[in-house]
């Protein structure tokens, strides 16, 4: 047994390259917990790439993978583990621990700090829905459909009070 | 379309450290709120995206700063040239989505549509700055939050569509010249350290080491669990360090191996102020060496922006545009040669 090379009391979990002002490399076998106060929460993580972390979990589609489907995109968890690619913001929250371990691998952390959004969240949909109303004006106009072109423009007209502009 | 020249002003050769570190970019990804991630959204949903996000490039007086380019405008050639210029990504160009992409004027932002992500856009700069790579970018990004929304989650933050880009989703990464650590051997060990601070280290041209011009491109590798100022941080700390090594190595090879370096530089430079037949691979390799001598103050015939510039207009899309016609190869690698000659010989 290994004893870690930082605090020389905990038994050494992992390896990690460290380079001085003069560009010398040493190697150093760290414990679990020195290695949680520098950031490393987990030994897989530093030995395995993020590349590697994907290839594998390419390779491992269990069959009940197959029956999380997201509501929000009809995506399954196998279908993502084969693309690597999530189908919408909703697969996030729709496949849960399975999603939340993966990202702790590729990531080493699972709580986003840093900037958030919300500012300008409520103007933007207003903005959008506003886009979709004219877009539905123009068609009902189009169609001929002066019955509906009304009762959009109606809407319209709430929904840029709520735009403010 | 954009025109070959002027070149983006990044090459201006300007800015910190800019005789190693060539630029530094600040990239972000975004996914528009309510609207499926690309492999899940129809032809339509991304038509939307396009349009909304133009929409809001307009709305926000960005536009009228720039250029927006449609799908139908995104030729094979059109991609591979903007791919030279630093301004797309190869997945970008090879995408089979209704893509689209703005550049401004001076080609320091670029935004790609429906890449793998409804948003990735970048600000890049000269030299080692990203204080000002990050400031454009946050600009960019708080203009477009306002006007289009983004899908975000508190505990996850921006969410992506891979994995391996979620939480504040940007990549922060400088573009390094590191000729030094290449001959004296040290490169290996010094971007071995560099790993195992969450960072990644690509060559320019091709993976590996063994890489056209000793160009490589540093950036983080993670995203969740860490705020921009402390990415930011890291990526920074780290490139003073490697810079600091390339610093050193620059002045070994000065102090001990001077005529070795001079002949090098100027038997480069004789190559392409000679030349009359040059692929692209020669050229990079040429001008990578000059670049060295011009930074050691070998040369000072040229300045590092036009040798920066010429490592843009001597591949082979920014050629052709310059030149204005279309080259088949031994052609090209002949006007090639010409246009390096006229540009240094004066
Ligand atoms: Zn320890
Ligand atoms: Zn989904």
């Amino acid at each position: 047994m290994k004893k870690c090379d930082l605090c020389g009391k905990n038994e050494a979990v992992m390896k990690v390259r460290q380079v001085d002002k003069d560009g010398n490399v040493t190697e150093l076998n760290i414990c679990a917990e020195c290695a949680h106060k520098r950031g490393f929460s987990e030994v897989e993580k530093i030995n395995m790439s993020v590349a590697e972390v994907l290839a594998e979990m390419k390779k491992k589609v269990a069959e009940e993978d197959r029956y999380l489907v997201c509501p929000g995109c009809g995506m399954s968890f196998a279908e993502f583990k084969r693309l690597g690619r999530l189908g919408c913001a909703e697969c996030y929250t729709s496949f849960g621990p399975r999603l939340e371990s993966l990202i702790r691998r590729i990531q080493g952390a699972v709580q986003h700090i840093g900037k958030t959004t919300k500012v300008g969240r409520k103007k933007a949909q207003v903005r959008m829905n506003v886009q979709r109303l004219n877009e539905e004006l123009k068609n009902a106009i189009q169609a001929e459909d002066y019955e509906k072109a009304a009762k959009l423009r109606d809407q319209l007209k709430q929904a840029g009070k709520h735009a403010g502009r | 379309m954009l025109a070959a020249n002027p070149v983006g002003k990044w090459l201006a050769a300007t800015g910190m450290e800019s005789d190693i570190v060539i630029s530094t970019r600040v990239r972000l990804a975004r996914n528009l709120v309510d609207v499926p991630f690309i492999v899940k959204a129809s032809a339509s949903d991304q038509a939307r995206v396009v349009d909304t996000v133009r929409w809001a490039l307009q709305d926000s007086g960005y536009l009228k700063r720039g250029k927006f380019i449609d799908n139908e405008q995104l030729t094979e050639e059109q991609g591979q040239f903007l791919l030279e210029r630093h301004l797309v990504s190869p997945d970008f160009i090879e995408a089979k989505t209704k893509r689209g992409l703005y550049v401004s004027r001076d080609e320091t932002i670029s935004l790609m549509v429906n890449e793998e992500d409804h948003l990735r856009f970048h600000a890049l700069v000269s030299g080692f700055d990203f204080p000002s790579a990050f400031d454009v970018v946050s600009k960019l990004d708080e203009r477009l939050e306002s006007q289009v929304g983004y899908a975000f989650s508190s505990k996850f933050g921006f969410l992506t569509a891979c994995p391996t880009n979620v939480g504040t989703g940007m990549r922060a990464s400088v573009l390094v010249h590191l000729p030094g650590l290449v001959l004296t051997k040290e490169i290996e060990k010094v971007l071995r350290g560099a790993v195992h601070i969450d960072l990644v280290v690509r060559g320019l041209y091709g993976e590996g080491t063994e890489t056209k011009g000793n160009f490589f491109q540093i950036s983080n590798q993670k995203t969740l669990g860490r705020s921009e100022s402390e990415i930011l941080e890291t990526v920074t700390d780290s490139t003073r360090q490697i810079v600091d090594y390339e610093h050193k190595a620059r002045e070994y090879l000065i102090k001990n191996l001077r005529v070795e370096i001079e002949d090098k530089v100027f038997r480069s430079f004789a190559l392409l102020k000679s030349a009359r037949i040059l692929s692209s691979d020669e050229a990079i390799n040429l001008l990578a060496t000059v670049r060295l001598g011009v930074s050691l103050g070998i040369i000072n015939q040229v300045n590092l922006s036009r040798v920066s510039k010429l490592l843009i207009l001597v591949l082979p899309e920014n050629l052709q545009a310059m030149l204005g016609e279309r080259l088949k190869l031994p052609e090209r690698d002949e006007r090639r040669a010409t246009f390096v000659r006229e540009s240094l010989v004066r």
